[in-house]
């Protein structure tokens, strides 16, 4: 912890270290050895050299490796690394790719909701001016293989869950636990439970999320 | 999102601000300053997060500073969930945000080679 650190609310806290404890442990389709290592395979993206030189999102191309300690299969280090350092120039083109490359679809969700819970634990760690948080002892535990069929097409590159109010919240019902990961991590940081209440009011609220949405260029 | 809603009841806001095509503050108590944090915070550039946090207690308190770093942080998850996972827009968020896209150019993120084959 850094000088000027802040105080974290117990409860976001308790969060956090429940999202990483969480993703120690055996998920869908990926053990909690390899959850962690998606972690840490996005901790190191933002120095990763060829994520840094290369002008177009095309994992079949082949002219460049990774910055990787080679705990994960090349294809889900791209995932990881794009999804962490570009987000806003993912192209179905680029899933496509991902997908042929040996990536099975719901393992490519639970990577997504994994590397995108860690990023809000990281984001917000370093935020209050604390270091990165340790990560847990991988538990043992092979996968569930679970994978849920209620899910429809609903235009995005995978089904989404078939009930939700709102496309984002059916984005990751492919996998259910998947959802609950990233939800379960989320939901500290907006209005998502009847008794949210942040110190700033609700246009404060909304105009931080509308410039981080800009800043990522997420259209959604 | 639910920002020109929140915000309308205070007159015309500029929400350029939103994409850093305006100024002022949007009409939001401290806008300017949660907007500049917001983007700092968004960019991992934790040296200026470092400035802004001691800034922000100094004019919104402990708390509101927190909070603020984690909206951020939760909004730096779940786009990538969005654009990782190639969702569309649906009819209840467009209708939520139709005014604040169309001032803001937030349509202009989603070309038509997001979802080509």
């Amino acid at each position: 912890m850094t000088a000027t650190a802040l105080p974290v609310d117990p409860a976001t806290s308790a969060a956090h270290q429940a999202t990483l404890e969480a993703i120690a442990a055996p998920g869908a389709w990926w053990s909690g050895a390899d959850r962690l290592a998606i972690v840490r395979a996005a901790r190191t993206a933002p120095t990763c050299a060829y994520c840094a030189e290369r002008d177009e999102l095309v994992p079949a191309a082949g002219d460049g490796e990774h910055d990787s300690d080679g705990e994960l299969p090349p294809i889900a280090v791209e995932a990881v690394h794009a999804i962490r350092n570009d987000s806003g120039r993912l192209t179905r083109r680029w899933f496509d790719d991902v997908i042929d490359m040996g990536l099975l679809p719901e393992a490519y969700v639970e990577l997504v909701a994994v590397t995108a819970s860690s990023v809000i634990v990281d984001t917000f760690a370093q935020g209050m001016g604390f270091d990165l948080p340790e990560l847990p002892e991988a538990a043992n535990g092979a996968p569930t293989l679970e994978r849920s069929d209620v899910v429809e097409d609903a235009g995005a590159w995978l089904p989404l869950a078939r009930e939700g109010r709102a496309n984002i919240l059916r984005s990751l019902g492919l996998v259910p636990s998947a959802l609950k990961l990233f939800f379960g991590t989320f939901g500290r940081s907006y209005y998502m439970a009847p008794d949210s209440q942040f110190a700033l009011d609700r246009a404060q609220v909304e105009l931080v999320a509308a410039r981080v949405s800009a800043v990522n260029e997420c259209f959604y | 999102m639910a920002l020109r809603e929140s915000v309308q009841a205070k007159g015309k806001p500029d929400l350029g601000i939103v994409t850093g095509l305006g100024d002022g503050d949007a009409g939001v108590p401290h806008g300017e300053f949660l907007v500049t944090l917001a983007d700092a915070v968004a960019r991992w550039q934790w040296h200026d997060v470092a400035t802004l946090r001691e800034a922000g207690i100094d004019l919104m308190g402990t708390e509101a500073t927190s909070d603020a770093i984690l909206v951020a942080s939760g909004f730096n998850g779940i786009t990538r969930v969005a654009d990782a996972i190639g969702i569309r827009l649906d009819s209840r968020t467009a209708n939520a945000s139709v005014d604040l896209r169309a001032t803001v150019g937030i349509d202009a993120f989603a070309p038509a080679e997001k979802w080509a084959s």
